[in-house]
């Protein structure tokens, strides 16, 4: 089985042990009565009630909802963030007069929003979509847009010596070269698309993994609501993964760029 | 300075390639126009090696940017074959002096050398060419390389054969062996006039070097001066095939290049 051996070579064994000695430090301090907490559950319950969730179909009907918004929310980020990117990355003039709402509008907390989401929609999808899209849209527009006007004006002179259409200048050359940035910005827009989907599934929409964390702390059973929080880290884990080995696969050249800047 | 533009008119001769009339190039600055290129006349013939050599900061890549049609002239008139330049003239390729710049790094050695081919050609005549621009560079074992793997005179190579395999009439050289160690250099100059002979490609060279300009040229154009201007032209009398220590010892090499150093160091001075 040289998967299995492959594997087992990549496998980072000194980080692996410190995870493991930490959830063992975590159980004895908490059995040895050393560290009281009355609603801090030892690492076995939170296993336990990982075991329980997934049983009675609860994880995966709320894990499913998540994911469901985080791929739409992302995806469309990616889309217009791509797409609006682009056209400031080409043009100096729509730079020079959008530039400052967008200073203005990235760094706004992308969560204070979901009051106005809940206005609009109501405990929707769409107000929880509102929420991701919003601001995971930014990484993806900014770097887009860094990515495209800093393609080396070298290259469009390459172009132009080989008298290329303009459709073919895009295609062959200014995709090509911005896409490590774009790859980067989605990237990072991932991570924000599944944090944001989770906080309006606690504060907005009653659905998924959010509300699922939210629903158990309320019903006192702490052991659960750890259990959605590992499952939480456990798609964010998943989804950058997913998302790193399609660059690598789809993307060989640019996979490189992408994991130095990420 | 002007007085090395023949007189007789250049529309109608066949093996014309390039014409320069009074030619000036500006370009608009904060405090007004700058002028980079003044009253140009310049001619190229089917299958001539001109070379133009001048100090940095002489409007030399301008000049090629202008034949090459980056850069549109502001007076006088250039053409190409007859016909006024309007854009980049089809069959005439720009080799940049930066090669790391000018190479698509995310695609391969063969992929960079198709570029000016695709779309125009069907699939395995692209091959060929391919096959063909780079076994005239001595690429052939590189193919599937990408750029960054290759030293600096390999990617040089790599965008002269990516020029080549377009077969062009004419290829503008913009110091493209500027940045190389002075072996590289030799051996890709002695590549570059096999080229020329295997090709029939007419070749505009601007260099810094002297004695570049003179072992390459069968023309050598002096650029001198703030606005670039050219002064004087001198035919490179020298025996075919050259040689890298055979013709840079001949009498005749020593006096080429004592005459353009004169040339250069008076319009400095003048």
């Amino acid at each position: 089985m040289p998967e299995i051996g492959r594997f087992l070579a990549r496998v980072n064994w000194p980080g692996f042990a410190t995870i493991v000695v930490g959830f063992l430090l975590w159980e004895l301090l908490l059995r040895a009565g050393l560290a009281q907490y009355q609603n801090l559950p030892p690492p076995s319950a939170i296993a336990d009630g990982l075991v329980e969730i997934t049983r009675n179909g609860e994880l995966v009907a709320d894990a499913l909802h998540t994911l469901r918004v985080v791929l739409i929310g992302w995806a469309t980020a990616v889309v217009i963030g791509v797409a609006a990117g682009l056209i400031l990355g080409v043009s100096a003039t729509l730079r020079d007069y959008s530039l400052a709402s967008i200073e203005v509008l990235r760094p706004m907390p992308g969560i204070a929003f979901a009051p106005v989401a809940l206005l609009l929609f109501g405990f929707s999808l769409q107000m929880e979509l509102m929420v991701v899209i919003l601001p995971a849209l930014w990484p993806v527009l900014v770097n887009t847009m860094g990515a495209v006007a800093g393609v080396h004006a070298r290259l469009f002179d390459v172009g132009r010596t080989f008298r290329l259409s303009g459709a073919a200048t895009l295609r062959k050359i200014m995709l090509p070269a911005a896409l490590p940035g774009v790859l980067v910005g989605a990237r990072l827009s991932m991570t924000l698309a599944l944090v944001l989907a989770v906080v309006a599934e606690m504060v907005g929409n009653p659905a998924g993994l959010g509300y699922a964390v939210v629903r158990e702390q309320q019903a006192m059973r702490p052991d659960l609501v750890f259990a959605y929080v590992v499952a939480i880290g456990a798609m964010g884990v998943a989804l950058n993964a997913a998302l790193t080995g399609a660059v690598a696969r789809l993307f060989p050249a640019a996979a490189g760029r992408v994991r130095e800047a990420a | 300075m002007n007085g090395a533009g023949p007189g007789r008119s250049t529309q109608a001769e066949p093996d014309l390639v390039f014409s320069c009339r009074d030619a000036s190039v500006e370009f608009a600055r904060r405090d007004g126009p700058r002028r980079v290129l003044d009253r140009i006349s310049l001619e190229l013939r089917r299958s001539e090696f001109l070379t133009v050599v001048g100090p940095s900061g002489t409007g030399k890549t301008t000049l090629l940017r202008l034949l090459g049609g980056l850069t549109p002239s502001t007076q006088g008139a250039v053409h190409v074959n007859g016909r006024p330049i309007d854009g980049p003239p089809a069959g005439v390729v720009i080799v940049f002096q930066d090669y790391s710049h000018a190479l698509l790094q995310w695609r391969t050695v063969g992929r960079n050398v198709a570029f000016g081919l695709e779309g125009k050609l069907p699939r395995d005549a692209i091959d060929a060419r391919v096959q063909d621009a780079l076994r005239l560079v001595r690429l052939e074992a590189h193919k599937d390389d990408h750029p960054w793997q290759l030293s600096g005179g390999m990617q040089q190579r790599v965008q002269i054969a990516r020029a080549l395999a377009l077969r062009p009439a004419v290829l503008l050289m913009d110091e493209p062996f500027g940045a190389l160690d002075a072996m590289t250099k030799a051996a890709l100059q002695d590549e570059l006039l096999r080229l020329r002979d295997a090709t029939g490609s007419s070749i505009v060279f601007v260099t810094h070097d002297i004695e570049e300009a003179v072992y390459l040229g069968d023309r050598v154009a002096v650029i001198t001066g703030a606005p670039g201007r050219i002064g004087r032209t001198v035919a490179v009398d020298l025996p075919k095939p050259r040689d890298q220590i055979v013709t840079r010892e001949l009498p005749r090499f020593l006096e080429l290049r004592h005459l353009l150093h004169q040339a250069i160091g008076q319009s400095e001075h003048a």
